[in-house]
């Protein structure tokens, strides 16, 4: 959909609509903007000419009008407070813990209405295709019969889950909770970088955020028309609800690997803000095919549980015996019906880097539509012609491990040195189905409070798709930043922070 | 309530008591150490480290700094205050969703202000301002305790744990100063006996300021109205034990209730007259021994029981 309009005047009319006073310049003029490199890539707030585009007209003045020493106290208050709520994680070196928060950026990213409603219809329609794509694969398998996508990209991922052959999942939702990183590339569009199909995290820093950004900019705020998102934990419940086979009284626990998971905040957080409880391995037990709590009373039945560990874990009986983190004969009272999982098992077939490259065939396929977002060129290296193509070009590419997440096996190429291209080049001959590889897109830079100025870094945006008997999106999404100058890798493993997402009303 | 759950309330709840009474009585022991002369302070601090600490100290360092040192911030040391706050902390965060934002805030803040004082620095001013400090933030962590949490099941673990925790704390503090033998305490360390128990006053309100050692244990162990006797404490553990696990089948119930019963029984009937001529130590041990059988009870029949016993 290159070419469509993603404006930014479709909510603020008027005879300039796209952007606000002229700014000459912004390097080296306007004390916050000092260090603010518009590059190659697509600027959130500010046009090619340096003015500001006319969703970011009020944080531009207000920018401009407020002291930096008084954010930098708002920064530090804001760090302080995380610090304190324990939004840590826990980082081991020479078995030293170090407690540290995930660096929170308080000035907010925005999105238009008109975007957000585009992106809304093209994550609704990929996850109702990737949920039909994965009930066919576990059923009858028609897709690859029709040769759309290639048997053995099937049958030889390692996340596809023999086990859950033939196995009926609630209205045929496989992924309930999905989290996808979109991009906004050099033409201003939005296009769908990966799809997180299995365990996605970031929701509790999306909530986090607004309380921070709010906070700093509250006149900003109240002045936007931002869509709240508070209520993402009773859309969750009300998702995990509608798995369970009846109406009254459903039991939900989510399962945690506990305390020493990074996103073990997030899992108590969500568990508070549901009132649902929060388990661990050792709190289950399976007996005839039901699984129990063990609470002070006795035992209480389990209806549904949101998992957060992933599949490999979830019974040493079926999956990885040497987990102490799921739960002997889980699986079976799944089978059994006894218990819904969600997400179910299974579903990381779908959110390889292989098969993200047939999405959008897939949405065809099965919806008979044109995909309403787009996906990121994408070379599989299993095709003869692309590999050439790759190895050809490796300096101007991004390649990637096809069942890696997280940033990791990845070669970044115009950033790597010649040795580094050069081993992964030896990779991609001796494994090449192993392998994608993309352009390297200039994700688009947003303002971002850095030392005592505002600079330009890359980001992306991931919001979170609900989906029980229905897709439910809450209008927002956590925006995730690269906070090195420069870098393109926005992973909170790779020293990537966050920042709040306001997505305005109409 | 997850038996998970409970057994780290009861754990938290137990390291902050833990962690509250060392900070007290470094606190009076660092104000009333001034007003001593040097074998007396050596022998009170030799009271003060048995109380405080599991394991025996074969060395007991002269000077109060490294005693401090080795009772408030060495982590290596499991019976230290850091130590203490770390544990509950780690407790807590096990069961972050029982807690209130209030609750988990104020531990949280408190073991990172104390885990980031530098130790010796405090001996540049009055070393016992850095514990009435701690004090007066394990206060509002008591205050927010209470008002911020339901008064249900997991409030009950909590108070379980704290009021356990503080029968054997007071017994081992009252067997040092009361034991036969040893350095007998002087007049002095009776009245900072009390201050360890923040005692002095409701004290000397029942039996004016007259400082005799068999009032101070009849008052410590068996006034039913002072929160800081162990009598008080008994109670809150017989009361806290009625309110747990409401639906647990009889017969696991009436095991641990039993044995709060005859713990009760004996701080009610207890006669100070009939201790005093050498059965204080005797009884100490136990009233110590009877709660750790409650302990091992509560566990038994809440959190660690066999799945197959009631399937």
């Amino acid at each position: 959909m290159q070419g469509e309009v993603l404006a930014n005047t479709e909510d603020f009319g008027g005879p300039d609509p796209v952007t606000g006073p002229a700014r000459a310049a912004l390097a080296g003029k306007d004390a916050p903007y000092a260090r603010y490199d518009l590059a190659r890539a697509y600027d959130e707030m500010f046009a090619p000419d340096g003015r500001p585009r006319s969703p970011y007209i009020a944080l531009d003045s207000r920018l401009t009008s407020l002291a930096m020493e008084e954010l930098v106290r708002r920064q530090h208050a804001c760090e302080q407070s995380f610090l304190h709520q324990g939004i840590t994680f826990t980082v081991y070196n020479d078995n030293q813990a170090t407690e540290r928060i995930i660096p929170t950026d308080l000035l907010p990213r925005i999105v238009t209405a008109g975007e957000w409603e585009r992106i809304e219809r093209g994550l609704t329609q990929r996850i109702t295709a990737l949920n039909l794509f994965l009930r066919d694969i576990y059923g009858d398998g028609r897709v690859l019969k029709d040769g759309i996508v290639p048997r053995e990209m099937i049958y030889g991922s390692k996340h596809y889950r023999r086990e859950m052959r033939g196995l009926p999942v609630p209205h045929g939702s496989y992924v309930n909770i999905c989290g996808s990183d979109l991009v906004r590339n050099e033409a201003g569009d939005f296009v769908v970088l990966e799809d997180n199909l299995r365990v996605p995290s970031g929701v509790s820093y999306m909530l986090a955020n607004r309380d921070v950004a709010r906070r700093a900019f509250p006149g900003v705020f109240r002045s936007m028309n931002v869509r709240p998102i508070e209520h993402y934990p009773l859309e969750l419940l009300a998702t995990l609800r509608a798995l369970a086979p009846f109406e009254q009284d459903v039991s939900i626990a989510i399962l945690t690997p506990g305390v020493f998971n990074s996103a073990y905040f997030e899992h108590a957080f969500l568990a508070r803000q549901m009132g649902v409880e929060l388990v661990e391995g050792r709190d289950l037990l399976v007996n005839d095919n039901v699984v129990y709590t063990r609470t002070t009373s006795g035992l209480k039945r389990i209806d549904v549980i949101y998992r957060r560990i992933d599949d490999d874990f979830v019974d040493p009986l079926i999956f990885r015996e040497d987990s102490s983190l799921g739960v002997s004969g889980l699986f079976n009272a799944y089978r059994a019906g006894n218990v819904v999982i969600a997400n179910a098992l299974g579903t990381g077939v779908a959110d390889d880097k292989a098969i993200y490259a047939y999405v959008p065939r897939l949405i065809r396929y099965y919806l008979s539509e044109e995909p309403i977002l787009d996906n990121v060129e994408t070379f599989l290296c299993r095709e003869e012609k692309s590999l050439k193509h790759v190895l050809a070009n490796l300096d101007k590419l991004v390649v990637k491990a096809v069942g890696e997440s997280g940033g990791y096996g990845m070669l970044v190429g115009p950033h790597a040195s010649q040795a580094e291209r050069d081993v992964f080049a030896e990779k991609l001959k001796s494994d090449p189905e192993n392998y994608i590889a993309q352009p390297t897109i200039q994700l688009s830079t947003a303002p971002t409070f850095v030392g005592d100025g505002v600079e330009a870094r890359h980001v992306d945006l991931r919001p979170f798709i609900l989906t029980g008997n229905e897709t439910k999106i809450v209008p927002g999404a956590l925006t995730r930043v690269a906070l090195k100058r420069g870098s393109l890798v926005v992973n909170s493993s790779q020293g990537g922070g966050s920042k709040d997402t306001w997505v305005l009303s109409r | 309530m997850l038996s998970r759950v409970a057994d780290s309330l009861y754990w938290m709840s137990r390291y902050v008591e833990r962690a509250e009474h060392t900070a007290r009585i470094m606190a009076v022991k660092l104000e009333s150490m001034i007003e001593q002369q040097p074998e007396d302070a050596r022998a009170s601090w030799a009271r003060v480290v048995e109380a405080l600490q599991d394991a025996h100290w074969d060395d007991l360092p002269h000077d109060a700094p490294t005693i401090t040192k080795r009772l408030v911030f060495d982590r290596e040391n499991e019976s230290s205050l850091l130590a203490s706050l770390g544990f509950a902390r780690d407790n807590a965060r096990q069961v972050r969703e029982a807690l209130s934002n209030e609750v988990w805030g104020n531990l949280n803040r408190l073991y990172l202000h104390l885990s980031g004082v530098q130790g010796d620095a405090i001996w540049v001013h009055s070393p016992a301002l850095l514990f009435r400090d701690v004090l007066d933030e394990m206060q509002a962590l008591e205050g927010v305790t209470y008002s911020t949490l339901s008064h249900g099941e997991g409030w009950y673990f909590l108070e379980l744990g704290k009021y356990i925790e503080r029968v054997q704390l007071l017994g081992r503090l009252l067997d040092v100063h009361f034991r036969q033998g040893g350095v007998t305490p002087k007049y002095f360390d009776w009245l900072v006996l009390l201050k360890f128990c923040t005692a002095f006053e409701p004290y000397t309100k029942l039996y004016t300021a007259s400082i005799r050692p068999q009032k101070i244990a009849e008052f410590l162990l068996f006034d039913p109205e002072f929160p800081h006797s162990i009598r008080f404490s008994i109670d809150r553990v017989t009361e806290a034990l009625a309110r747990v696990a409401p639906g647990a089948p009889p017969a696991r119930r009436a095991a641990v209730e039993r044995l709060a019963g005859r713990l009760k029984a004996s701080v009610d009937f207890g006669q100070i007259d009939e201790l005093m001529s050498g059965g204080i130590a005797v009884f100490l041990s136990d009233l110590t021994r009877q709660c750790e059988k409650i302990h091992e009870a509560l566990f038994a029949s809440y959190i660690t029981y066999g799945a197959e016993t009631v399937l």
